[in-house]
């Protein structure tokens, strides 16, 4: 197991775009953890003094980014947005897998009856556009972090439960469950220490690369006012919510967060591909002699 | 249809190509709002008046622009001693649309027809105007309205005058009768095309083509087409008894985003559009277009509800009322001209006092008001609309952000609570659901408007009883004697601003956009229903 995590270590450094990903993404945690010190001004408090009507003032030595229609400094605001965006997209994502990775595994593992009942369940869910089904649960728990959170990670469930269920179902000949299941070990032991970590890797991929997708449904739903609640918090996607009132008059006012969300996903996105290629089952020798030549 | 977008199509490009001064026989117009209904007792929404304005007209009407009453169907009109009786001496031939005779027998029929409103047609939705001016009806169908009518009866004393006679005085009646509400329809068509016929619903669903296709008045304009969701088409009307409208025809488009109606405004799809976002109003200008204004006939204001702590607390209350820095949220959300409040009623209003409290910001004096309240924990529930931009409240989420840090600043917690402006928000502030809330009105010259409809009797949005301040405004309602009605007022001014049920925030002026050749534009002063009769465009 460990030589593995090595190789994948060492083909995913071998790959200059999830490297790129990798220091983007790693560049927004730094952000998002630091941003006391490296936000100028508060996020929250501003001064409506240089505003008027259609005219927000931009970029300036005070203000790097410029402000925002309330006053505020946009630069503090993007830098703290960072710490919404990340939490949710990586809570979102963990929650979807543990859940879906359960219901997979039991239904994988179980089959019968079981299986049937949950993959329906979990084909019903796939069948409502994982936006609607935030929006509906945002609306029923009130707009905060938790329910974001929780609306994005329930809506991202299905798909990890059929992935899972698919890699079980196909490990479940193999040889090696015979074995177990030869040596006595009950059918939860096969399914939590033989089938379980066996059929990880799809997962771990479609995770990565779902956590650009969760960042951007949680703007979303900031955008459509079902964000993190109290609006005057620096949250990308309520941030352009503003777009309407100041694309034309003061494009800085959306152009910085959407930039910010451009490449926080980019980023995410760059280091799944890279994952799915270190893990991908075609390019790893089935013997475990290393990478196949090229 | 086809054609004229042809036609507008040809007329356009022509122009461009020549560079020629040219007059154009049609006006473009935007609504962001379908109207519901072409039917001025049925309704009260901008964009039915803002249309039906040049179908129907009124007894009595506006001078162009101004506050001042001008005859309209009627040539004048004078009051009894107690002003409960009003004699109305009408126009002579005038006909409607139809063909058919306007005379003292049509007006009564009118009037008549709203008196013997029954059932659905009672509620407020439905008769609106009705209900806000003579208050109940021939019968009592609905809960919410009283028992008697303050209207008595309309006679037709002979074919050119009519006297409407009332239970008691209302001297606000001419200016009340200029509203869309009361405009005059044609007893024939209402008959003819079931006005009034409904189903209760809910929704109430009117099944009569009267307001959807056959309205008739006699207006400058008669309807000719409604496809919904995209046009409402009117043509002159070429035996108008005043003055004929120099334009042939009127368009109005459903365009129902704000960016998308300036944007067509920008590339002369549209003549006219409002209201205007602040934000765009310089742009708008720099693209040769003239931004025009309407009176400020408004107040917008920041209301309590006092039977939700702790704003029966009224150190809070002005706690609240100084903390906030009004002048600042002016600045830089509001068009400039807009006003800051100093009492409930606008400044063009008669009515108002010179001495009334004030509550200029001053943080030090908030904190220590809310220390001298003894109020333990300051926590206030703070609603407001969201998906809505309103002249007096061009960015409720803005300024809702605004009062929040001046009030956290001084030491209240401030929950938000952002609904949907409809249903949610109006009906939970309507509902006295609502803590702390935006909340404007708009009214005509009178200040009854300002006052009647929320403090006659006990208001449920403001939670609070005060018998004595309910008396004073009805007593100023019926007063027939103007200067007594001015003290009246004054008096309640002055105890509203003392006793502080809302924070007064700004009286704005409502500003609207015509494209660079539109000539003759004169905004009504009140909402938008002027005559669009004397505008000509040049391409």
């Amino acid at each position: 197991m460990r030589a593995r995590l090595a190789r994948v270590a060492r083909r995913l450094g071998g790959n200059r775009a999830a490297l790129a990903g990798g220091v983007i993404v790693g560049l927004f945690v730094v952000v998002a953890v630091l941003a006391p010190l490296l936000a100028p001004h508060s996020p929250i408090t501003g001064d409506l003094g240089p505003i008027r009507p259609g005219v927000v003032p931009g970029p300036s030595a005070h203000h790097p980014l410029g402000l925002d229609l309330q006053g505020r400094d946009l630069l503090s605001r993007v830098v703290y947005g960072a710490r919404y965006s990340l939490l949710i997209g990586v809570a979102s994502v963990a929650l979807g897998v543990a859940l879906g990775v359960v219901v997979g595994a039991l239904a994988g593992g179980l089959g019968g009856w079981v299986d049937s009942v949950l993959m329906r369940a979990m084909d019903a869910m796939l069948a409502i556009p994982g936006l609607i089904v935030a929006i509906g649960l945002v609306t029923l728990l009130g707009p905060s972090v938790l329910s974001v959170t929780v609306a994005i990670g329930t809506g991202g469930m299905p798909l990890v439960a059929r992935l899972m269920r698919g890699a079980i179902v196909s490990q479940r000949p193999r040889e090696y469950v015979a074995a177990a299941r030869a040596l006595g070990a009950s059918r939860a032991r096969v399914i939590v220490h033989h089938l379980l970590p066996n059929s990880l890797s799809p997962v771990l991929v479609a995770a990565s690369l779902a956590v650009g997708g969760a960042i951007l449904e949680a703007a979303g739903l900031s955008f459509l006012g079902l964000g993190v609640g109290d609006p005057s918090l620096p949250e990308w996607g309520r941030m352009l919510a503003d777009s309407p009132r100041a694309l034309q008059s003061s494009p800085h006012v959306v152009l910085f967060p959407g930039l910010a969300l451009v490449l926080t996903v980019l980023g995410f996105n760059l280091l799944g591909d890279g994952l799915r290629e270190a893990l991908d089952a075609r390019l790893v020798d089935p013997l475990r002699l290393g990478p196949p030549k090229a | 249809m086809v054609v004229t977008l042809a036609l507008l199509g040809i007329l356009g490009s022509s122009a461009c190509s020549t560079a020629r001064t040219a007059t154009r026989d049609t006006l473009v117009l935007a609504y962001g709002t379908e109207p519901t209904l072409l039917d001025g007792a049925r309704t009260a929404d901008v964009s039915s008046s803002r249309v039906g304005a040049q179908i129907f007209e009124t007894l009595v009407r506006h001078e162009p622009g101004g506050l001042g009453l001008e005859p309209g169907l009627a040539r004048s009109w004078r009051p009894s001693d107690d002003a409960a009786t009003w004699t109305f001496a009408l126009q002579h031939d005038v006909r409607f649309h139809d063909g058919t005779a306007f005379d003292a027998a049509a007006v009564c029929a009118n009037f008549d027809r709203w008196y013997h409103s029954t059932g659905v047609l009672q509620t407020a939705p439905l008769s609106p105007s009705w209900r806000r001016t003579f208050e109940g009806f021939a019968q009592k169908d609905v809960s919410d309205v009283p028992e008697a009518s303050l209207f008595r009866s309309c006679e037709a004393t002979a074919p050119d005058e009519a006297v409407v006679r009332l239970a008691k005085p209302l001297p606000l009646l001419p200016t009340a009768l200029t509203g869309w509400g009361f405009s005059i329809a044609s007893p024939d068509a209402l008959v003819r095309y079931e006005a009034d016929k409904v189903d209760a619903g809910p929704p109430p669903k009117f099944q009569g083509t009267f307001g959807t296709e056959h309205p008739v008045g006699t207006g400058p304009f008669r309807f000719e087409s409604w496809v919904r969701g995209d046009r409402l088409v009117l043509v002159r009307n070429d035996d108008y008894w005043g003055d004929k409208a120099k334009l042939r025809r009127l368009i109005f488009r459903a365009i129902a985003d704000g960016a998308t109606r300036r944007q067509a405004l920008e590339a002369g799809e549209i003549d006219q559009f409002e209201p205007v976002d602040p934000a765009d109003a310089a742009a708008l200008e720099a693209g040769g277009a003239q931004i025009l204004e309407r009176r400020a006939m408004n107040v917008a204001f920041l209301g309590f509800n006092q039977a939700i702590e702790p704003f029966s607390n009224p150190k809070v209350r002005q706690a609240i009322a100084h903390a906030i820095n009004r002048q600042a949220v002016v600045d830089a959300k509001f068009p400039k001209g807009t006003l800051l409040a100093r009492q409930l009623q606008p400044p063009e209003v008669w009515g108002g006092a010179d001495d009334v409290a004030t509550y200029g910001y001053d943080p030090e004096l908030a904190r220590r008001l809310l220390a001298e309240s003894g109020v333990a924990d300051p926590t206030i529930e703070f609603w407001y609309p969201t998906n809505i931009a309103v002249p007096d409240n061009p960015d409720p989420q803005g300024t809702f952000e605004a009062y929040k840090a001046d009030l956290e600043r001084i030491g209240f917690t401030v929950v938000a609570h952002p609904a949907p402006s409809q249903p949610d928000y109006s009906q939970g502030v309507a509902a006295g659901k609502a803590g702390m809330f935006f909340g404007a009105r708009y009214g005509d010259d009178d200040p009854d408007y300002f006052f009647g409809p929320a403090f006659r009797q006990r208001p449920l949005s403001f939670g609070f009883d005060d018998p004595e301040l309910f008396a004073l405004v009805s007593r100023a309602r019926y007063e027939p004697d103007h200067d007594r009605r001015v003290q009246l007022y004054q008096d309640i001014n002055r105890r509203l601003m003392a006793t502080l049920p809302a924070v007064p925030l700004v009286h704005v002026r409502p500003q609207l956009v015509v494209a660079a050749g539109v000539k003759g534009y004169v905004p009504g002063p009140i909402g938008p229903s002027e005559s669009l009769a004397g505008v000509t465009v040049e391409s």
